[in-house]
């Protein structure tokens, strides 16, 4: 009898998948069951943003940073506005610092929602966590559409300020609204998902990553922090007044999905404390400063970064005086977090493959752009 | 804290005591590297206690129209400074740069990016290849001189005439 013998093959991961979250594809050559090599393949969604911004003006290119990262398009318009009024020298109000803190601090809670429900759903928990995740959306999405008419694509930074300031009375009332709920939801999931003896089996141990092979891969965000690397930009390099708030940044110590998916959970509470304490001091006052349409900043470039949901999210903007920008750079979260996805499954089994592409949390629109 | 700027002067200043004869030029943004002797500098300012840079933030490519530059943003997470490095290009036919794989695994998929919008080759890279375009697409869409539109239209901002940077088209099509 002759002893049995497998050869490696190659089993396409997507682009068409429930679970590579959009147009994405993961090339895995697999022996037997265990993966041997993992190639990422990206670019479905390729939409050269970045050429386009180069005809446009300034103002004109807000609504294109609400298309690369869709779930999170607030941090979004706030880190290509920062960009450009460093490169203007363009000050903005006390009031609409805090409206934009107030608003990114959302904007993260309503993408961890997701982020987390699409998590549960690949490790097997099928729907439910996710049909929570939208329903608990809500609240947050009906607050960016009294702000800025819109529920995904806000559009609603501008730079100097903000597009509109909040309606009064209603604002307040549906924020207080959220700070009351979301604690006790986010317990929910935790108690659910937490102790449940199949999650942990899906997640722990499962695509480690040493903090040292997490710096050296340019990783950001709850990926980075999972790891055990306490770097947060809004402590390291406060934007938006983060420095008179009081939070905390939450780490892991494994570097595994799990404790990726526990960062973010714990992250959810720091944003609701971080809203609260926002929304006591609003301050009064102008929301926006003027800045004249056709804006042309002088020449020189600015490369700015805000922590969106998924990371380090920066926009590289250099001007030549003219009304456009001359280049436009989107450093995204999600594609760079990408680089370390070989590292991560290589060894393990197809299925965890899908855990920890659910772990990472990549939106294919900014990742392919 | 605020994370510190480094002045270009500081990070010359480094570069050239790391590994001599590395530093092109200084400007207010950035330090310039010389081509040659860029991995062997990187590494160095990677590994060196002053400098730190343990963690690459951003690579990307620029073109200005007689040159290509990549440029790199540095980070180190114990001192909290980041710093700009960049390399000219000057070449704009066969572009090549060496690339700094090797010592940020990070700017894997950074370069292949560069590579696919400007057509910078990147020595050493371990596997260079289109990344957000399919192999074969013509030309380098990022570049200044990229302008081919269907119909042979040319993007612009035709509402603020006169100030474009692209050269006339010698005929407008429009289908």
């Amino acid at each position: 009898m002759s002893p049995v013998t497998s050869e490696p093959f190659v089993i396409n991961i997507g682009p068409q998948h429930p679970s590579t979250h959009g147009v994405f594809r993961i090339k895995a050559t697999v022996d037997g069951e265990r993966i041997v090599d993992a190639e990422s393949v990206m670019g479905y969604l390729h939409r050269s943003i970045e050429k386009l911004a180069e005809e446009r003006t300034y103002t004109q290119n807000i609504p294109f940073t609400d298309r690369t990262d869709y779930l999170s398009s607030m941090a979004n318009n706030l880190g290509y506005c920062l960009a450009v009024e460093q490169l203007a020298g363009i000050g903005v109000p006390a009031r609409a610092q805090a409206i934009r803190v107030i608003m990114s601090e959302l904007q993260r809670l309503a993408s961890h929602c997701m982020a987390v429900g699409a998590f549960a759903n690949d490790t097997g928990a099928w729907q439910t966590p996710m049909m929570w995740a939208f329903r608990d959306r809500e609240k947050i999405m009906d607050i960016f559409e009294m702000c800025s008419g819109a529920r995904l694509t806000c559009n609603y930074m501008r730079i100097g300020g903000v597009a509109f300031d909040p309606p009064a009375g209603t604002f307040e009332e549906a924020v207080r609204e959220v700070i009351r709920i979301f604690p006790p939801l986010i317990d929910d999931r935790a108690d659910v998902l937490v102790e449940n003896e199949i999650f942990v089996a899906r997640t722990r141990g499962i695509g480690v990553l040493t903090a040292e092979m997490a710096i050296n891969s340019s990783l950001t965000g709850p990926m980075l922090r999972g790891s055990g690397v306490a770097w947060d930009i809004r402590k390291a390099d406060p934007y938006c007044g983060y420095e008179q708030y009081d939070f905390e940044i939450p780490i892991g110590y494994q570097g595994d999905c799990f404790d990726r998916f526990i960062v973010r959970l714990e992250e959810m509470r720091q944003s609701v404390k971080i809203i609260e304490q926002a929304l006591d001091g609003l301050p009064g006052g102008p929301y926006k400063t003027e800045v004249p349409l056709s804006l042309r900043p002088p020449a020189g470039e600015a490369y700015a970064r805000v922590e969106g949901a998924r990371g380090e999210l920066g926009y590289y903007v250099i001007s030549d005086e003219g009304p456009a920008p001359y280049r436009f750079h989107i450093r995204p979260p999600s594609f760079i977090n990408l680089t370390a996805l070989k590292e991560m499954t290589v060894g393990g089994t197809v299925a965890d493959a899908i855990v920890v592409l659910g772990s990472v949390d990549i939106i294919v629109g900014e990742v392919d752009r | 804290m605020a994370t510190r700027h480094i002045s270009g002067e500081q990070m010359a200043a480094w570069a050239e005591s790391l590994v001599p004869g590395s530093v092109a030029r200084t400007d207010t943004f950035a330090c310039y590297l010389k081509q040659d002797q860029l991995r062997e500098t990187m590494a160095a300012l990677r590994v060196s206690p002053e400098s730190d840079l343990v963690y690459l933030v951003n690579l990307c490519g620029v073109d200005y129209w007689d040159h290509l530059e990549v440029v790199y943003h540095l980070h180190s997470l114990v001192k909290n400074h980041i710093g700009t490095f960049k390399v000219e290009v000057p070449d704009r036919e066969k572009p090549s740069v060496q690339s700094v794989t090797s010592v940020w695994y990070g700017a894997w998929m950074q370069e292949c990016e560069a590579y696919d919008m400007f057509g910078i080759q990147f020595e050493g890279h371990p596997n260079l290849k289109r990344i957000l375009l399919w192999e074969g697409f013509p030309g380098w869409p990022l570049r200044k001189d990229f302008l081919s539109m269907p119909g042979g239209l040319q993007p612009g901002l035709n509402e603020f005439a006169g100030v474009s940077r692209r050269p006339e088209p010698p005929v407008r099509v429009v289908e």
